[in-house]
C-alpha cells in the first residue's frame, strides 16, 4: 500500500512499480489484532529478492499464524534512496506501507556476503542504529539467516540474532517467545539469553572471540549459559511441511517470475568447492505426488506459465521421469512449461530431453566447472569428458543450437594447463555440433562458457585452502581467452574485484565488522551491482581499519586453526572435510551418497536420517 | 476461435506499473480465469492479447479496452465473471463485448489531472486559464531522430481540443481533451508537468485517461 508521502516521489523513480505492494497474493492483516510484525527483508533490488524461493516459503509459513503479520521489505534503488532521504520517508513494508523501525522484528535473508553494506544501508534508511549494540529496546530484534549465516562473523556487530538452518522448523519457537517477552515486558538481554537456548539461534554477543599474535582466533567463548556450540536445525520431512499454496505475483518483471518448485534438498554429488552441497545437507527427496498437486495448485493461483523444478541437483531427484510424466499430463494442455535448471551431463537422456521440449524450448546449461579430468577428479566434479560431449551430441541432435557451460578459475591445484583445458572443451563441444549429419541447415552452434572466479567457503574441504589473488585470476582470464580461437565460443567471466571481496567475508572474522562499516558509511552498497561497486572505497576501508584482506584471502589454513565458524555445527563432520581435502590433493574422487555413504555426518541432524540411502531409492 | 473486447479500469496504485507490467499481468489474470484461449500456433504459443490504446506509466483510466482471442462455447458474461473474479487489486472488469471499431480508429482521449498543489484551488484555475489563452505553449518533447533521441518544442495549444476546470471530490481537476492514437498522440503528461514548472517540489497530480474518441468524437465502443 502506497502512502500519500510516498506517491509523490514514485513519479520521479525508474520502475515505480517496485515500491508500491498490492500485488496479487500478498497478505492484508489488521495490524491491531497480530501480536508480532514482522519485516522480512531482503537486502537486494525487488527482482532479485522476488526471485527468491526461500522468501516465498517462510513469508507464507509466517503468515499462517493469526498472531503474526510478516511483509516484505526490499533495497531501494538509488533514485529510490535519494528520493526517501530527501523527503524523510523512512523505510517502509510493502504490504501495510508503514515504517519498518515500529516492527517487532526485522529478518534479513544473507544470500551472499555482497549484500552486507545494503543491510546496513536498510537499517539506516529505516532510522534505526546499524550497530546492534546500540539499539537497546527488545523489539525490534533483527535477525539474519540464510547461507552466509554459516559464517556471519563479519556482520556479527550488526545482528541481535542468526538463525542457522531452515526457517519452516525455527519460526514457532522464536515468536512464540518473543510474543512472550514482548508480553511480559522483558528485556532484550532477558530475550537473547532465552533464545540462545532453543537449538539453531545464535546470538552473537554472547561469545567473547580470543585472537592469537599471528591474528589467529584463540579461543571462541560462550557467556551466560550459551551453548559451545550452535547446531543447524533442519526440516525432516519434505512431505509433511508447509509449503505454499500461492507465491505473490508481481507487477514488474522479476529474474526468475515463474513457480518454483523444491524436489529435492541437499546433494548427493559432494563438490568439493560447492558449499551448498555441504551445508543443506542431509539429502531429503519430496514425493512426485505431493510436488505434483502442489505445483497445480501453484499454477491455478498464479497464473504463471513456467515451473521451475529446482534443487542443487535436478537430475539426481530419484523419480524424476515419474515426476515429469504427471506434470505433463496437465501442462502440456495448459500450455505450461517446464524448466529444469540444474541437470548434470552424467544422466541427461533422450527421453529427459523430450519430455522438456513438449511446450517451449528452454536454454541447456551445464556445468563441467572445470577443464580436465584431473582437475574435475580434484574437485570431486565425477563427469567425464565423454559425457559432457555425449550430452552435447544428445541436445544437438535434439535441436538445440546453442549451450551453456559453466566452469570456475582458480580452483585449488589449478594450472594454466587446467584453464587451456577449458577452452579444449569448448572446442570440442563445437565440434560435435558439426559432426551432427541432421543439423540445421544455414543455422550456426553458439556455446557460452560462463567462468566465475572460485571462493573457498566455509564447511567444505576447500575451507583452509588459498584464493587466487586478483593477479593470478586475471592471468587465467586473460590466458583462457587467448586459448579460445573461434567465435562459436563466447567467454565470460566474473570480475576478480568482486570475487576478491566475497573471499575476504565469506572466511572472514567479527574483526571486518568495523570495515563493512566504514565502507557503508563512505557510500558502499550495492557491492554485487558493477556499476555500483566502488572498489577503491573498500581497499581505503581496509586501510583505514589497519585490516589486510589477504589474510583472510591468500593464507593457506592448517587444520588445527581455530576458524571463526567453528563453534557453528552444520552436521558435516570437520574430520571428513579433512579427509576430503587432502583426497583433493590427490586428485582422488569420492563416490556419491547413493554409491556408497562416506559418513559426512550429517544425517545426526535428522535423526540419523538420510534420503540418499532410503530403501527403494536407486 | 473468436475476439471478444474487454473494457477495464485501472485505478490508484497499479497506475505505476507499465505497459508492459500490464500485458504480463492481464496474461496471467486471464489464465487464472480459466476462460478457454485460443493459442499462436509455433515453437512459443502464446495467448492473443492486444490492448487499444497502451497508457503511458503512472496513469489510471477508464473505459479502458483490450482484445483477447478465446475458444469454445462461453458467454461473454461468463467470460466477464470469471476474469473479474481473477484481477488483482485495482484493475476491474466493467464489461465484455464484441470488438466495435478498430483501435486504428482512435483519435482522441479525453483526461482528467488532477493537482495536489500547496498553491490551492483558486491559483491553480488562474494559472491554468492563462497557460491555455495564450498565444502559445511550448513544451520540450523527447522525440527521436533516426536512431537518436533529441528534446523538440512543440506547441501544445493548437493540439488541446476542449478543456474545462472541475473539482473532484475537491481535487481542482483539468479536463482535458487531447489527440490520441496512432496518428497524433500527445501525453498529457508534458501539459501537466508544464502546469507544475516553478511550483512548490512537493506539488503533484495524478492523470486518469476517461474515454476514448474517433474523429467525430463519438465514444470508442
Amino acid at each position: 500500500m502506497v502512502k500519500k508521502e510516498v506517491e509523490k516521489l514514485l513519479a520521479h523513480v525508474q520502475k515505480p512499480g517496485r515500491y508500491i505492494g498490492g500485488e496479487l497474493n500478498s497478505i492484508i492483516k489488521d495490524k491491531e489484532t497480530v501480536d508480532l510484525r514482522y519485516a522480512f527483508c531482503f537486502p537486494d533490488t525487488y527482482e532479485i529478492g522476488m526471485s527468491h524461493l526461500g522468501m516465498k516459503i517462510l513469508y507464507s509459513i509466517a503468515n499462517d499464524r493469526e498472531d503474526v503479520w510478516c511483509e516484505r521489505v526490499f533495497a531501494p534503488w538509488h533514485d529510490m534512496e535519494a528520493q526517501m532521504r530527501e523527503h524523510n520517508v523512512p523505510l517502509y513494508a510493502l504490504e501495510s506501507g508503514d515504517a519498518i523501525k515500529d516492527f517487532d522484528l526485522i529478518g534479513f535473508t544473507l544470500m551472499y556476503e555482497l549484500s552486507y553494506s545494503n543491510v546496513l544501508n536498510m537499517l539506516d534508511l529505516a532510522g534505526l542504529p546499524v550497530r546492534a549494540a546500540e539499539r537497546h529496546s527488545l523489539t525490534p530484534i533483527v535477525v539474519g539467516g540464510g547461507p552466509c549465516a554459516c559464517n556471519p562473523e563479519p556482520m556479527a556487530e550488526f545482528f541481535d540474532v542468526f538463525s542457522l538452518g531452515e526457517g519452516e522448523e525455527m519460526y514457532e519457537a522464536f515468536f512464540d517467545l518473543l510474543i512472550e517477552c514482548k508480553k511480559k515486558g522483558s528485556s532484550k538481554e532477558e530475550f537473547l539469553r532465552r533464545v540462545s537456548e532453543i537449538d539453531g539461534f545464535y546470538v552473537p554477543s554472547l561469545y567473547d572471540v580470543d585472537y592469537n599474535e599471528d591474528k589467529t582466533i584463540r579461543a571462541v567463548t560462550p557467556r551466560n549459559g550459551a551453548p559451545e556450540k550452535v547446531r543447524k536445525v533442519v526440516v525432516s520431512d519434505l512431505d509433511n511441511v508447509r509449503y505454499p499454496e500461492k507465491f505473490v505475483v508481481p507487477y514488474v518483471e522479476v529474474v526468475h517470475d515463474r513457480v518454483v518448485h523444491e524436489i529435492l534438498r541437499g546433494c548427493i554429488r559432494g563438490c568439493r568447492f560447492c558449499q551448498a552441497g555441504f551445508i543443506y545437507r542431509p539429502i531429503r527427496e519430496k514425493t512426485p505426488d505431493t510436488i505434483d498437486s502442489q505445483c497445480r495448485g501453484l499454477c491455478d493461483a498464479t497464473g504463471y506459465d513456467e515451473i521451475s523444478l529446482s534443487s542443487l541437483s535436478t537430475s539426481d531427484y530419484t523419480q524424476l521421469e515419474p515426476l515429469l510424466d504427471k506434470l505433463l499430463s496437465w501442462t502440456i494442455p495448459g500450455k505450461i512449461n517446464i524448466a529444469l535448471p540444474s541437470l548434470r551431463v552424467d544422466n541427461f537422456s533422450d527421453e529427459l530431453m523430450e519430455k522438456l521440449n513438449k511446450v517451449r524450448r528452454s536454454g541447456l546449461t551445464f556445468a563441467p566447472e572445470a577443464g580436465t579430468q584431473r582437475l574435475r577428479d580434484a574437485i570431486n566434479k565425477n563427469v567425464t569428458e565423454e559425457e559432457v560431449l555425449r550430452t552435447s551430441r544428445l541436445a544437438f541432435e535434439g535441436g538445440w543450437t546453442a549451450v551453456k557451460l559453466y566452469f570456475m578459475l582458480g580452483l585449488p591445484t589449478e594450472t594454466l594447463d587446467d584453464v587451456a583445458g577449458i577452452a579444449d572443451l569448448a572446442q570440442k563441444v563445437v565440434d560435435e555440433f558439426y559432426k551432427n549429419p541432421d543439423k540445421p541447415k544455414g543455422k550456426g552452434v553458439q556455446v557460452s562458457i560462463s567462468v566465475a572466479s572460485f571462493v573457498p567457503k566455509p564447511f567444505t574441504p576447500f575451507q583452509w585452502e588459498p584464493q587466487d589473488t586478483r593477479e593470478t585470476l586475471l592471468e587465467k582470464q586473460g590466458h583462457l581467452l587467448s586459448c579460445v580461437k573461434t567465435k562459436k565460443v563466447n567467454v565470460s567471466y566474473h570480475k576478480v574485484d568482486i570475487s576478491f571481496l566475497e573471499g575476504v567475508f565469506a572466511r572472514g572474522d567479527r574483526k571486518l565488522s568495523k570495515v563493512i562499516l566504514y565502507a557503508w558509511e563512505h557510500g558502499c552498497k550495492f557491492d554485487g551491482w558493477d556499476d555500483s561497486f566502488k572498489f577503491d572505497t573498500w581497499l581505503e576501508a581496509f586501510e583505514e581499519c589497519g585490516i589486510d584482506p589477504l589474510f583472510y584471502t591468500s593464507r593457506k589454513r592448517s587444520f588445527d586453526e581455530i576458524l571463526p565458524w567453528d563453534h557453528l555445527d552444520y552436521g558435516v563432520r570437520r574430520e571428513f572435510l579433512m579427509a576430503e581435502n587432502k583426497k583433493a590433493h590427490g586428485s582422488r574422487t569420492t563416490p556419491h551418497c547413493r554409491i556408497k555413504c562416506s559418513g559426512c555426518g550429517a544425517n545426526k541432524l535428522n535423526g540419523g536420517k538420510c534420503d540418499a540411502m532410503r530403501a527403494g531409492m536407486v | 476461435m473468436r475476439c471478444v473486447r474487454v473494457w477495464f479500469e485501472k485505478k490508484g496504485d497499479v497506475r505505476f506499473i507499465s505497459h508492459l507490467d500490464l500485458m504480463r499481468t492481464m496474461t496471467r489474470a486471464i489464465r487464472r480465469s480459466q476462460i478457454p484461449l485460443w493459442y499462436t500456433e509455433g515453437f512459443n504459443p502464446h495467448p492473443y492479447m492486444t490492448f487499444v490504446l497502451p497508457l503511458s506509466l503512472g496513469m489510471e483510466s477508464e473505459n479502458d479496452a483490450m482484445d483477447i482471442r478465446i475458444e469454445g462455447e462461453i458467454s461473454d458474461e461468463e467470460v466477464k465473471e470469471r476474469l473479474s473474479g481473477a484481477m488483482p487489486q485495482g484493475i476491474t472488469v466493467t464489461a465484455v463485448s464484441e470488438p466495435g471499431l478498430d483501435p486504428k480508429f482512435i483519435s482522441f482521449a479525453r483526461f482528467e489531472i488532477s493537482y495536489y498543489v500547496s498553491e490551492g484551488a483558486v491559483f491553480l484555475e488562474a494559472r491554468i486559464n492563462e497557460m491555455l489563452s495564450g498565444p502559445e505553449l511550448i513544451v520540450s518533447k523527447l522525440g527521436k531522430k533516426g536512431h537518436k533521441k533529441v528534446y523538440k518544442d512543440i506547441d501544445l495549444l493548437p493540439h488541446v481540443k476542449a478543456y474545462e476546470l472541475i473539482l473532484k471530490d475537491g481535487v481542482p481537476t483539468l479536463s482535458i481533451v487531447l489527440p490520441a492514437g496512432s496518428t497524433t498522440n500527445i501525453n498529457p503528461a508534458l501539459l501537466a508537468d508544464k502546469i507544475l514548472e516553478g511550483l512548490d517540489g512537493d506539488d503533484y497530480y495524478i492523470i486518469r485517461r476517461k474515454r476514448l474518441f474517433d474523429s467525430e468524437m463519438n465514444n470508442f465502443l
